[in-house]
C-alpha cells in the first residue's frame, strides 16, 4: 500500500477494505441482502439464483466490503472453501422460515467452522435470520439453538433478525460486523509486530 | 569486465522486457496465488502476474488440473477489482484455461453481472468468456440474456454475441438455432456493418445443411440495399457455394443475378469478391463470365498493388478454364508485365501464355527469358507449367517451346524447378513427333551439365524409350556412354540400361552397343557391372523373346507386390517354381510414379518409388480372416449401394483375386439411436459365398467394414456377367442417443441393398502398352477371335470409345482413347492382363453410318479369354 492512500486512510478520508464470504443456503436471501447494503442508485430490481458467485462493493460508516456472494445450490456449496483463506468476515445467511431445512444449514456451517482455512483465525461471523417477516418465521432465538450457535467458541459472533426486502436489521448486523472486523484487523497487526 | 560482457549480451538478445522471458510455471502460479489472494488487491501488479500467466499458457506449458483449479479461483477473486485493464485480463484468463480448469461454472453469474451492467468494456469480452465457460447444461441459464446481447444497440457487444454463438452452434447446434429470431433482427439493423457480417455469419452457421434455408437467407438479406460490404461478401460467398454444390437448384438464377448485380457494388471489396466467385462457378460460360472479367480489368490499371494483385491471380484462375473470354484483356496484363511488383508481373505473364493467340507467343516467350532471372522458383514453375500447356495447345510451336525450356535449362535453378523443366520436354516429346529430336537434343545436352542424379537418370531412361524410335539413334549413344565415363554409379547404371534399350531396338547398332556394354563390364561399381553383365549375356543368345521380355518389354508388375509375392515364396519350401501371373499388375497409375525408374534406371530410384507405392496396402493383409485370398488382381472404385443420406449407407468395393471375390461393405449407420450388430450382407445370385466376416457392433456414424467371399468359376465357366442381390442383414438394439444407454433386447431386421455386377472389366487389370503392334504381332494369330457388331445406341465414336473402354477396363493405347474431330472412323487399341496372367489385347475398329459399327479383334495366350470377351462384348 502506497504512503498516499495510508495518509488518506488515517484522515479519514479513504475507507479500510476487507473481504467477506456470504454463504448459506440456497433462497435464503443472499444476494437480495447485498443488493440491499449497496447504495441506492445501484440496486437491481430482479434478483436471480446466483451460479457461482458475484462480487458486491459495499460500506459501512467506517469500512468498504468487497462481498463475495456464493451460490447457494448443492452443487456449488463445495466452492466456498476457495474463498475462506483470505477474507477477514463471514455472513451466514439462514432462511428463518425454512425450518426443514435447518439441519442441513447446520451441517454447512460446521464444515465451515470446521475448514482448515478458517478454525484457528478469530473471524467474526454474522448470522441473519433473514425473512423475519415471513408468518413461519422462527425467532432469532430459535434459530440460533436450532443451529447451536453457542458451541461456537472460537469466534466471535452475532445473530440478528433481518428483513432483505425492507432493510429492517441489516445496519445493525453491519455495523457488529465492521467492529469486529476492525478488532480483528488490529488484533492481526499487533500480532503481526 | 566478464559482469559488464554478460549485461552486453542479454541487452542484444532484445530482452528489454526481462520479467516475460524465461518464466518457470511453478514460480508463476505461485506468484498469482499470492498476488491475488491479498486484500486489497494492487491492480498494477496484478495485471502484470495475470500477463505471466497468459504468457505461460500461451507457451503451450502443460498445467495440470489441480493447479490449474487453483490459479483459476485465485484469478476470480480478482472480480472485486474494478481496473479496468485488470478485468479484462482476467477475461481471457478465464477463456485460456476455461478447458485446464475445474469449476469454471463459479463465475457465471459474475460474467453475467458484467454483460448486463453499465460498462461498456467490459460487456463484450464478458460474452465471449462466459460462452466459452459455458457447458451444453449451463447453456439454458444464459439463452435469455445471450438473446438480449445480440439485439443490443451496443454494436461491440452485438458482434461479441454474435460471435460466440457461432463458437456455441459448433457443439450445440440446437441450441443455437433457438436464437435464430434475435440474429435476423441483428442481420437486417441498418446500424453497424459488422453486426450485419456476423449475424448473417450465425445464420448460415445454423443453416449450412439446409440448402432451401441457405436459398431463402441469400434472397432475403440481397433485397435490403444498405448492406455493408463485409455482409455483403459473406453473401455472395454463401451463394456461390451454393450454387456450386447444386446449380439446380429452382431459384440459383435469382443468386446468380444477386451476384452479378455486386459487380455494379460501390465497394471494390464487394465487386472483387463477386468477380471472383463469378470466376470460381465451374459451370459459367464465356458470357456469363464477361461481366466480371471486365471489372477484373478495370482492377488491373488501379493504382492499389493489392487490388492488381488480386485481378490478376483470379484472370489467370479465369483463363485456366476459359481463356477465351479473358483474351480480353490482353492489353492490360501485357501491361502489367512491367508492374514492380514481380508476383504480378509473374501472374500476368503465366495468364497471357494461357490466353494469347498462336501468333502472340513468340513474342511473350522472348518476353519471359528477360525476366526469369528475377523471379523466385516458385514462380518460374508456374511459368514453365503454363509453357507446357502452350505446348499442348500450340503443337506447330512446340519447337520454339522447347527451344525456350531448353533455354530454361541452362539456367541456375533450384531441383523443383529443373525438374518441371524435364518434365514439360518430356510432355513434348511425347505430344509431337516432329518436336521429340529436338526435345532429346536438348535433354541429350542437360545430362552433359547435370548435379541432380534424379533428374539424370529420368533423362536416361527417356532416352533409351524415344531415343531408337528417332530417325538417327546413334547419335545418341555418345551422349549417354559419356555419362558412363563421367557420372556416379546410380547415372552409370542408368545410362548401361538405356544403352541396352538401344542395342534392343536397333539391330544394326548391336555390335557397337556390344563393344560399349563389354567396357562397362569392368566398372568398379556392382550394379552397373551386373546390368551390363545380364545384357550382354542376354543379346548373346539372340533369343528374340529373351530380349523383348527383358530389355525392351515393359515390366507391368507391380513392385512392391512383386517384393511381397517373392517373400512368401522364400516362405515356403520352395520346391515349385515362382509362377510370375500370381504376381498383381500395377495399374498404369502407379506405372507413372515409378516410370523413371522401372525397368532399374539407378539403384536409389526405386527406394523412394517403393516408400510410394506401399501407401497402398493390400486389403485382405489386415483382415486375418481373409489373408488367404491375397493377393488381390484387382481392386474397384466404391459403388454405393444405397442413397446417400439414407438410415444406413453402405458402399461395396470388389477385390477380385485368383478364384474368389471379395466384396468389402463398408456399412455406416446414421440412426443415433440404434446399435446394430453381427453386420453382414448376404449376396444371392449365381456364386457361392464361401466366407463372411461380419461386423461385431456398429455404433451410430462409424464407418466399418464387412467382407462376403464368393468363389468364382473356372475360365471355361465363367459368363461374362453375374448379378448379385444384396441384402444387409444386422440385429438392432435401440440406444438412447443422448447418455448412449443401450436396451437388453435385440431384434433381427435387413435391409434391401442394389444389385451388384461383376463384369468383365472386373477381370482385366489395366496395362499400357509403349508398343502396342509389336505386342500385337508378339501374341500371334492362334488365339484371335474377330466379329462385328452395330451399336445402334450411339451417335459419337468419342461416346462409343469411352463405351467400350470403360465396359472392358483395358488400357487404351497410343493414346488412341481420343477421337480426333471430324473423324467418321477410328481405331482403338485396348491392352490388358486376364485374371490368371493372360494376356489380352484388343483392336477395336470404328466406324460412323447410322450409329457406330464396331469391328472387335481379340487376341490372348488363352483362347478361353478371348472368346469370353468377344461374348461378352456381344
Amino acid at each position: 500500500m502506497g504512503i498516499f492512500s495510508k495518509l488518506a486512510e488515517w484522515l479519514g478520508v479513504k475507507r479500510k477494505e476487507c473481504n467477506i464470504v456470504v454463504v448459506g443456503l440456497d433462497n435464503s436471501g443472499k444476494t437480495t441482502i447485498l443488493n440491499k447494503l449497496k447504495p441506492d442508485d445501484s440496486q437491481t430490481s430482479d434478483i436471480v439464483p446466483t451460479i457461482g458467485f458475484n462480487v458486491e462493493n459495499f460500506s459501512s460508516k467506517s469500512l468498504q466490503f468487497n462481498a463475495f456472494d456464493m451460490s447457494g445450490q448443492g452443487r456449488y456449496r463445495n466452492l466456498w472453501e476457495h474463498y475462506y483463506k483470505d477474507c477477514q468476515g463471514v455472513i451466514f445467511v439462514i432462511d428463518s422460515a425454512d425450518k426443514l431445512r435447518m439441519p442441513v444449514a447446520k451441517d454447512e456451517l460446521d464444515q465451515l467452522i470446521q475448514h482448515p482455512d478458517l478454525v484457528s483465525k478469530r473471524v467474526p461471523v454474522l448470522f441473519f435470520a433473514n425473512k423475519m417477516d415471513h408468518r413461519d418465521a422462527l425467532s432469532s432465538v430459535k434459530c440460533s439453538t436450532l443451529l447451536k450457535l453457542d458451541e461456537i467458541s472460537n469466534k466471535p459472533w452475532h445473530i440478528c433478525a433481518s428483513n432483505a426486502i425492507t432493510g429492517e436489521g441489516l445496519d445493525e448486523g453491519v455495523n457488529w460486523l465492521s467492529d469486529q472486523i476492525k478488532s480483528y484487523l488490529r488484533d492481526l497487526e499487533r500480532r503481526r509486530r | 569486465m566478464h559482469g559488464f560482457r554478460r549485461d552486453k549480451k542479454e541487452e542484444e538478445d532484445g530482452s528489454g522486457s526481462h520479467s516475460l522471458l524465461h518464466l518457470d510455471k511453478s514460480s508463476v502460479l505461485q506468484e498469482a496465488r499470492a498476488t491475488f489472494n491479498g486484500t486489497p488487491v494492487v491492480a498494477r501488479k496484478c495485471s502484470h502476474v495475470l500477463t505471466k500467466i497468459l504468457m505461460v499458457l500461451n507457451q503451450g506449458e502443460a498445467i495440470g488440473k489441480e493447479e490449474a483449479t487453483e490459479t483459476f479461483f485465485a484469478i476470480t477473486k480478482l472480480f472485486q477489482s474494478r481496473d479496468q485493464a485488470v478485468r479484462r485480463l482476467v477475461y481471457v484468463c478465464i477463456k485460456d484455461m476455461a478447458s485446464i480448469s475445474n469449476d469454471v461454472i463459479i463465475v457465471t453469474s459474475s460474467l453475467t453481472k458484467d454483460m448486463t451492467g453499465k460498462e461498456d468494456e467490459w460487456r463484450a469480452p464478458a460474452i465471449r468468456a462466459l460462452c466459452r465457460i459455458t457447458d451444453a447444461q449451463m447453456l439454458q441459464s444464459i439463452e435469455r440474456l445471450m438473446k438480449q446481447a445480440m439485439v443490443d444497440k451496443t454494436p461491440q457487444v452485438a458482434s461479441a454475441a454474435l460471435t460466440s454463438s457461432v463458437h456455441v452452434a459448433r457443439t450445440n447446434p440446437e441450441v443455437v438455432r433457438r436464437w435464430l429470431n434475435e440474429a435476423t433482427e441483428a442481420a437486417s439493423s441498418s446500424g453497424e456493418g459488422l453486426v450485419q457480417y456476423h449475424a448473417i455469419g450465425l445464420l448460415y452457421t445454423a443453416r449450412k445443411h439446409d440448402k432451401l434455408a441457405v436459398r431463402k437467407l441469400v434472397s432475403k438479406h440481397a433485397r435490403i440495399a444498405n448492406r455493408s460490404s463485409l455482409a455483403c461478401c459473406l453473401l455472395i460467398r454463401i451463394a456461390a457455394k451454393a450454387l456450386e454444390e447444386d446449380d439446380s437448384v429452382p431459384n440459383s438464377g435469382e443468386m446468380m443475378d444477386f451476384i452479378e448485380g455486386c459487380l455494379r457494388h460501390k465497394s471494390e471489396m464487394v465487386i472483387y469478391e463477386a468477380a471472383r466467385s463469378l470466376v470460381g462457378l465451374n459451370a459459367t460460360n464465356p458470357k456469363e463470365l464477361a461481366p466480371a472479367v471486365s471489372v477484373l480489368q478495370l482492377f488491373c490499371s488501379s493504382p492499389k498493388p493489392t487490388l492488381r494483385l488480386a485481378a490478376v491471380r483470379t484472370l489467370s484462375a479465369a483463363a485456366a478454364i476459359q481463356p477465351a473470354a479473358v483474351s480480353a484483356c490482353n492489353l492490360d496484363l501485357e501491361n502489367l508485365m512491367s508492374d514492380g511488383n514481380r508476383s504480378v508481373a509473374t501472374l500476368a505473364m503465366s495468364t497471357l501464355l494461357k490466353t494469347g493467340g498462336e501468333s502472340s507467343v513468340e513474342r511473350l516467350v522472348k518476353q519471359i527469358s528477360s525476366f526469369m532471372a528475377d523471379i523466385g522458383d516458385e514462380l518460374k514453375v508456374e511459368v514453365v507449367r503454363a509453357v507446357r500447356s502452350l505446348c499442348e495447345k500450340f503443337p506447330r510451336k512446340a519447337s520454339t517451346l522447347s527451344a525456350t525450356l531448353a533455354q530454361m535449362l541452362r539456367d541456375e535453378g533450384g531441383v523443383e524447378y529443373k525438374s518441371a523443366l524435364v518434365d514439360a520436354l518430356i510432355a513434348v516429346l511425347h505430344d509431337d513427333n516432329d518436336a521429340r529430336n529436338a526435345a532429346l537434343s536438348h535433354l541429350c545436352e542437360f545430362i552433359e551439365d547435370c548435379e541432380h542424379t534424379s533428374l539424370a537418370t529420368r533423362v536416361l531412361h527417356v532416352l533409351g524409350r524415344e531415343g531408337p524410335k528417332t530417325a538417327r539413334p546413334a547419335a545418341f549413344i555418345r551422349y549417354i556412354y559419356n555419362r558412363v565415363i563421367l557420372e556416379a554409379a546410380a547415372v552409370r547404371a542408368a545410362a548401361v540400361t538405356a544403352l541396352a534399350q538401344f542395342g534392343a531396338h536397333c539391330p544394326q547398332l548391336l555390335p557397337s552397343i556390344l563393344v560399349l556394354l563389354r567396357r562397362c563390364a569392368l566398372d568398379q561399381d556392382d550394379e552397373v557391372r551386373d546390368r551390363a553383365t545380364l545384357y550382354i549375356a542376354i543379346f548373346q543368345s539372340e533369343d528374340q523373346s529373351l530380349i523383348s521380355s527383358f530389355i525392351s518389354g515393359e515390366m507391368h508388375y507391380s513392385v512392391t507386390a512383386l517384393e511381397k509375392s517373392l517373400k512368401n515364396y522364400l516362405k515356403t519350401s520352395c520346391s515349385e517354381e515362382f509362377d510370375m501371373k500370381t504376381v498383381p499388375i500395377a495399374t498404369p497409375l502407379e506405372q507413372g510414379i515409378t516410370s523413371g525408374s522401372a525397368p532399374g534406371s539407378a539403384p536409389i530410384e526405386p527406394v523412394v518409388a517403393r516408400a510410394k507405392a506401399t501407401v497402398k496396402e493390400d486389403p485382405l493383409e489386415k483382415v486375418p480372416q481373409l489373408a488367404k485370398y491375397s493377393p488381390v488382381f484387382k481392386s474397384s472404385g466404391p459403388l454405393a449401394l444405397t442413397e446417400a443420406l439414407t438410415e444406413y449407407t453402405v458402399s461395396c468395393v470388389k477385390h477380385v483375386t485368383g478364384s474368389h471375390v471379395v466384396l468389402q461393405f463398408t456399412c455406416e449407420n446414421t440412426l443415433t439411436d440404434q446399435l446394430l450388430e453381427d453386420v453382414w450382407v448376404q449376396v444371392e445370385g449365381d456364386l457361392e459365398i464361401v466366407e463372411i466376416v461380419n461386423i461385431d457392433e456398429l455404433k451410430c456414424g462409424v464407418q466399418q467394414s464387412c467382407y462376403t467371399v464368393v468363389e468364382l468359376p473356372d475360365v471355361d465357366n465363367l459368363s461374362s456377367t453375374f448379378t448379385l442381390a444384396c441384402t444387409l442383414k444386422f440385429k438392432v438394439r435401440d440406444c438412447d442417443p443422448t447418455t448412449g444407454e443401450v436396451d437388453d433386447g435385440s431384434y433381427d431386421d435387413d435391409y434391401v441393398l442394389e444389385d451388384i455386377e461383376i463384369t468383365v472389366a472386373d477381370h482385366i487389370q489395366k496395362v499400357l502398352k509403349a508398343d502396342w503392334a509389336a505386342a500385337w504381332e508378339e501374341l500371334g494369330p492362334q488365339n484371335e477371335l474377330e466379329d462385328t457388331f452395330a451399336l445402334s445406341a450411339m451417335n459419337t465414336l468419342q461416346e462409343a470409345v469411352k463405351q467400350i473402354h470403360s465396359f472392358l477396363g483395358m488400357q487404351a493405347c497410343e493414346r488412341s482413347d481420343n477421337v480426333p474431330e471430324g473423324r467418321s472412323a477410328h481405331t482403338l487399341l485396348l491392352a490388358g492382363v486376364f485374371r490368371g496372367g493372360h494376356a489380352v489385347l484388343v483392336r477395336s475398329r470404328l466406324a460412323l453410318s447410322n450409329g457406330v459399327t464396331m469391328n472387335l479383334s481379340v487376341r490372348s495366350t488363352d483362347p478361353r479369354v478371348s472368346n469370353l470377351i468377344t461374348q461378352s462384348v456381344g
